[in-house]
């Protein structure tokens, strides 16, 4: 497997000018791991946050499934995910078949899921560990180091894009910028609830109609998501996104 | 409000080294209500913020976000919060952490913690006053349905209220009954907690549809799964 440059380079073009002015967060990681999937050439991606419990979250996901979620909080026991949080440092696992004895719950889940190789990449805030991004891929082999190293640089812009958040007012403490991440993306969870329930549709389906409809109308996604939950939100209109073209 | 509620405050207090820790509840526009308060002066000091609009605790509340003040006696403190920094002052109270209660839509209150010494708060510090925050919130849900607290601390498995099912439900429970989110995530948990279910069991049955909340109070279910009298047979 390796990363082409010319895809890499407009992915990281892509991703950069969304990172500029009112960006919102919830929606730059979701791009950043769709991103992932599609230049890093693997079948899944995600990213965890770590809160003030030290506890893994998931901020984003290429993926709906609720497999994938589960992959992720299994990661708050045991994974490479936990092991890239502890050590700091990638963990690269190419055969996850081969890696029953040191994570065995998690390669049964993986498994069930149909994956075979996974790779944790930290993300790294000076000198602590913020969170990391998953990469799943439905084949065994390793992601060729070139390959990584364009996905620890992704992970990279992740981190920059969550601190910059907030302008630095308070130096070194990342709780705001951290918290703000992790709020904004319980609220677009709860909206995705509400969109559902409104329209019959399904999370998944409600999720893509408040993305779009977001970027058609330049509202911030979580601007959007709370006049989704207070009600103030024109959820017809919402709904009507679904038959332009995107 | 239970005493569960003043033992978190009482256990922040003496886990950060504070002299004082607050709670204060949001009762919507306005209506900030403090119910609980440890350590000397420390309604007082409460009360005033809610009253003036002014203070750390004021501001967490009003901007949905951890306000960290390491110099309450500084410039900047004394220009953002005039009657405030006179009166922290006053009590001898020199640093606060002020941490909103909330998840996303929701908002129940701010927890607030203290501190006789200025200087640098340390991210442990920090942390803790979050995880009170965290424990204080749970306990306010759990006390809006008469669930009993303190049988039902931990799952093991992690902290279930951040999950994305469990908000996913909370949102669509909200327009199956016509309530807000926050009355919405109450029921969930009621009806985790009397059906003897994980939170997020429960809130993934509701995602996928095959449990819905109704106005009447009961739960019904589609017609080709068991209703929730059924489900205490698995």
């Amino acid at each position: 497997m390796t990363v082409s440059d010319q895809r890499a380079r407009e992915a990281f073009v892509a991703l950069s000018s969304t990172l500029v002015d009112d960006f919102d967060i919830i929606d730059f990681l979701d791009r950043l791991v769709d991103c992932c999937v599609e230049v890093l050439g693997v079948t899944a991606a995600g990213l965890l946050l770590v809160d003030h419990r030290g506890t893994l979250n998931m901020v984003a996901a290429s993926t709906e499934q609720a497999m994938i979620a589960e992959l992720f909080q299994l990661q708050n026991h045991e994974g490479p995910c936990l092991d890239a949080y502890h050590g700091g440092e990638a963990v690269l696992c190419a055969d996850l078949a081969g890696a029953s004895d040191r994570w065995p719950n998690f390669v049964r889940a993986a498994a069930g899921a149909g994956f075979a190789a996974v790779h944790a990449l930290p993300m790294r805030l000076r000198g602590t560990v913020i969170g990391g991004l998953n990469l799943f891929s439905a084949r065994q082999g390793a992601l060729d180091p070139a390959t990584v190293e364009v996905g620890q640089a992704l992970a990279n812009v992740a981190t920059v894009a969550i601190l910059r958040q907030r302008s630095a007012r308070h130096g070194d403490v990342v709780v705001e910028e951290l918290q703000a991440a992790l709020d904004s993306r319980i609220l677009v969870e709860q909206a995705k609830g509400v969109l559902a329930e409104r329209l019959n549709t399904t999370v998944e389906k409600s999720f893509d109609l408040l993305r779009r409809y977001a970027h058609a109308s330049s509202v911030p996604l979580a601007e959007l998501a709370a006049a989704v939950v207070d009600g103030s939100a024109d959820v017809a209109l919402i709904a009507a996104t679904d038959v332009r073209p995107a | 409000m239970p005493v569960a509620v003043g033992h978190v405050c009482a256990a922040c207090a003496a886990s950060v080294g504070a002299r004082g820790v607050g709670l204060t509840l949001a009762r919507g526009r306005g209506r900030d209500e403090p119910v609980c308060s440890v350590g000397p002066g420390t309604d007082e000091l409460e009360e005033m913020q809610f009253t003036l609009g002014e203070g750390p605790a004021a501001d967490a509340a009003a901007r949905r976000s951890p306000v960290l003040v390491a110099d309450l006696a500084g410039p900047e403190s004394g220009h953002r919060w005039p009657m405030f920094a006179r009166a922290a002052a006053r009590h001898g109270v020199r640093a606060m952490i002020s941490v909103p209660l909330r998840a996303g839509a929701i908002e129940v209150g701010v927890l607030s913690a203290y501190l006789t010494e200025r200087g640098v708060l340390s991210d442990d510090r920090v942390a803790d006053v979050l995880v009170y925050a965290d424990a204080a919130m749970l306990l306010v849900l759990s006390a809006a349905d008469g669930i009993a607290t303190g049988q039902r601390t931990s799952t093991g498995n992690g902290f279930d209220e951040r999950r994305a099912e469990v908000h996913q439900a909370a949102g669509m429970i909200s327009v199956q009954l016509g309530v807000g989110v926050e009355e919405a995530l109450v029921r969930l948990r009621a009806h985790a907690y009397a059906q003897d279910r994980r939170l997020v069991d429960v809130a993934r049955d509701v995602v996928e549809r095959r449990l819905r909340f109704s106005r009447d109070a009961t739960v019904d279910t589609n017609s080709d799964i068991p209703s929730p009298g059924k489900e205490e047979d698995r």
